[in-house]
């Protein structure tokens, strides 16, 4: 049975006053893969180090592996298999010695320990490595070691640190792709922890978005993608466009035109949007060229980066900021030319305006 | 590349500094197994002057090898774990240790070993026993071995090695003998080397020590020099050569493997 962890009243202040995490409770499931985003020095890794007990919680907190109180307990005790963005593995020992080192502290015997090392070596296709040194291995091949070694012992739960972060993007790709399998098969409980949002799409049966030391939204990835909870989250998750504009009784107008079919739910208040200023966030479909007769908006088009099977332009004149709109890859567009667009509004990630911006 | 005026120029030079430095020691070596040095190599040569000093000095040479093996225990013991606090926790207060560590090495040997006189003079079995002298190289020796521990320690990222194998459920010793020290194995090593050939070597602070009855190697060498005839101080050079030449070797052995190590191209592919 894997296992799950439920933290309660977490927080995290480091000696020198740094206030890495405000209060927040997390639970995840047994067997689920967690993904943690959000960017860099958002506390990620300080969540991950606290569920390993390499980091222990400000008083009030308390963290539990299946009911079981582990929130004093240190990382020795936890069982838990960690992989390191640095990989962490030992340099005065092979490869097969890495990954039985922890099977033998648990005190497995000779026999049934070498057996288990050569399984694992195969599950993560480095069987023909066993006998090299670290430092004749190339990153991806010792990703590969750190991951045999951490699930080596059969952990509660696996914790797993940007692990892929220091491979090229078509290494990245394959590996996450492996990984993906391998949680799958292992049906262990793992937490992920990456900055990276493909990352996190592709492997997390949830993700948790990070904000400065706070949980932003926790969802599945199709409801981060479509149903940002707040402009942080959507323009973290690629909706970076924006917009401004009006509800009216129910309705959305941008600048003279008045669109009907919106989704004006607000998670945080728990309410529609009936009335008031509003900002828009989306992504490049929220947006899509169009002739003139039946464009809501033109702008001018600042830049063109081709894609392969689209073109993307970069238009200002639409947004406060420049947006971005997709086009075919064949049209031949300028610099500086005009273009005619229509709103797909139910495309469109509707907030409240904050009075601080717009 | 042609060869030019420059380049011999300056393998003259090279092979004329060369010889300022080897002859002396040739000459010296040789005047240990000659007869007569005043008659010159015609004399002939012999072994009489080694087994002579032998025969005088044995006891010194044999309490150098031992204070020398004990400086190297004692060294091991107090100076790896310094490091690794010192690594590993790094303070103020550390960092004060550090630098008080590292006095003995800068104030001449003389005046630490009057600190020490002065200090524990009036313990008379302490201060006639071989273990004073021993405090002495102790003092002395302790910062080489606890800065080339650190160094090496400084480097391997010990944190992340450290929470890997907690990870994996091994504890604080488990970790530091398992992990820690075979990785800090070139350090150590290099250390070890530095820590046995300065207290075979060291004069300063062991002359002023030293009492009739502990007299090392490098004292009773001072003593030959003043007091025997030339032939069996230099004889008694030759079995000091003899001893510290290995080990002067093998630390230059070890300085060059780390560095073709450092050096060495990561030719692994990302295949996988
Ligand atoms: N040991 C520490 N002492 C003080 N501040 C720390 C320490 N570790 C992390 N922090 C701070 O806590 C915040 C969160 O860090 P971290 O969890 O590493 O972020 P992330 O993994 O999301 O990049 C950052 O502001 C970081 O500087
Ligand atoms: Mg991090």
């Amino acid at each position: 049975m894997s296992t799950q962890i439920r933290l309660r009243n977490c927080a995290k202040t480091f000696a020198d006053g740094t206030r890495a995490l405000a209060p927040f409770d997390l639970t995840i499931e047994g067997g689920e893969t967690i993904v943690l985003l959000g960017p860099s020095g958002c506390g990620k890794t300080t969540i991950l180090r606290m569920i390993a007990g390499l980091e222990f919680s400000d008083a009030g907190g308390v963290i539990s592996f299946d009911g079981d109180d582990v929130t004093r307990q240190s990382i020795e005790k936890r069982r838990v298999g960690m992989v390191f963005q640095s990989y962490a593995l030992f340099p005065n020992m092979t490869v097969a010695e890495n990954v039985a080192y922890g099977l033998k502290v648990h005190g497995v015997p000779g026999k049934e320990r070498d057996a288990r090392v050569d399984a694992m070596l195969e599950m993560m296709h480095i069987d023909m490595l066993a006998d090299r040194r670290i430092d004749q291995l190339s990153g991806g091949q010792r990703q590969r070691v750190a991951l045999a070694r951490a699930i080596a012992v059969q952990p509660r739960v696996l914790l797993l640190d940007e692990p892929l972060t220091a491979l090229d993007a078509k290494l990245r790709v394959r590996l996450r792709t492996e990984i993906n399998a391998l949680l799958r098969k292992l049906g262990i409980t793992a937490v992920y922890v990456t900055h990276d949002q493909e990352e996190a799409m592709a492997l997390g049966d949830r993700i948790v978005v990070m904000q400065k030391g706070e949980i932003a939204q926790i969802g599945t990835p199709r409801e981060i993608y479509r149903k940002p909870q707040n402009p942080f989250v959507a323009d973290f998750v690629g909706a970076a466009n924006r917009m401004t504009g009006q509800m009216r009784d129910g309705r959305l107008h941008i600048g003279a035109h008045v669109f009907d079919a919106v989704d004006a739910f607000d998670p945080r208040h728990g309410a529609i949007i009936d009335q008031g200023a509003v900002e828009l966030y989306f992504r490049a479909d929220g947006l899509s060229p169009c002739d003139l007769d039946e464009a809501h908006f033109t702008g001018r088009v600042e830049a063109v980066s081709y894609l392969g099977e689209r073109l993307r332009l970069t238009v200002s004149g639409i947004g406060p900021q420049a947006v971005t709109i997709d086009t075919h890859a064949d049209d031949v567009i300028e610099t500086g030319a005009d273009v005619h667009c229509r709103v797909n509004a139910d495309r469109l990630t509707v907030f409240p305006a904050v009075a601080a911006h717009s | 590349m042609r060869r030019d005026w420059k380049f011999y120029s300056q393998l003259g030079l090279t092979i004329v500094l060369c010889l300022f430095i080897v002859v002396p020691v040739v000459m010296s070596a040789l005047a240990g197994v000659t007869v007569n040095v005043f008659k010159g190599l015609s004399s002939g040569l012999t072994l009489r002057w080694v087994f002579e000093v032998w025969d005088l000095y044995a006891q010194s040479i044999l309490l150098s090898l031992g204070i020398a093996m004990a400086c190297l225990v004692v060294t091991l013991l107090a100076g790896v774990p310094l490091a690794y606090v010192l690594v590993r926790r790094p303070s103020r207060m550390m960092r004060l240790f550090e630098e008080l560590l590292t006095l003995p090495v800068a104030i001449p040997g003389l005046a630490l070993a009057l600190a020490l006189l002065i200090t524990y003079g009036g313990v008379s079995g302490y201060r006639s026993s071989w273990l004073f002298i021993l405090t002495g190289h102790v003092l002395f020796t302790l910062p080489f071995m606890v800065r080339s521990v650190a160094a090496v320690m400084a480097a391997m990222d010990m944190k992340m090695l450290e929470e890997g194998a907690a990870s994996l459920g091994a504890g604080f010793w488990r970790r530091f003998f398992g992990v820690i020290v075979p990785n800090a194995k070139p350090g150590i090593l290099a250390g070890a080397l530095m820590v046995v050939t300065l207290s075979i070597g060291e004069f300063n602070l062991t002359w002023m020590l030293h009492t009739p009855l502990t007299k090392t190697l490098p004292v009773g060498l001072a003593d030959a020099y003043a007091s025997m005839r030339l032939e069996i101080g230099s004889a008694y050079t030759l079995i000091f050569f003899v001893l510290i030449m290995p080990l002067l070797i093998a630390m230059q052995a070890l300085a060059d493997r780390g560095k073709r190590a450092s050096r060495r191209i990561d030719t692994a592919e990302d295949t996988l």
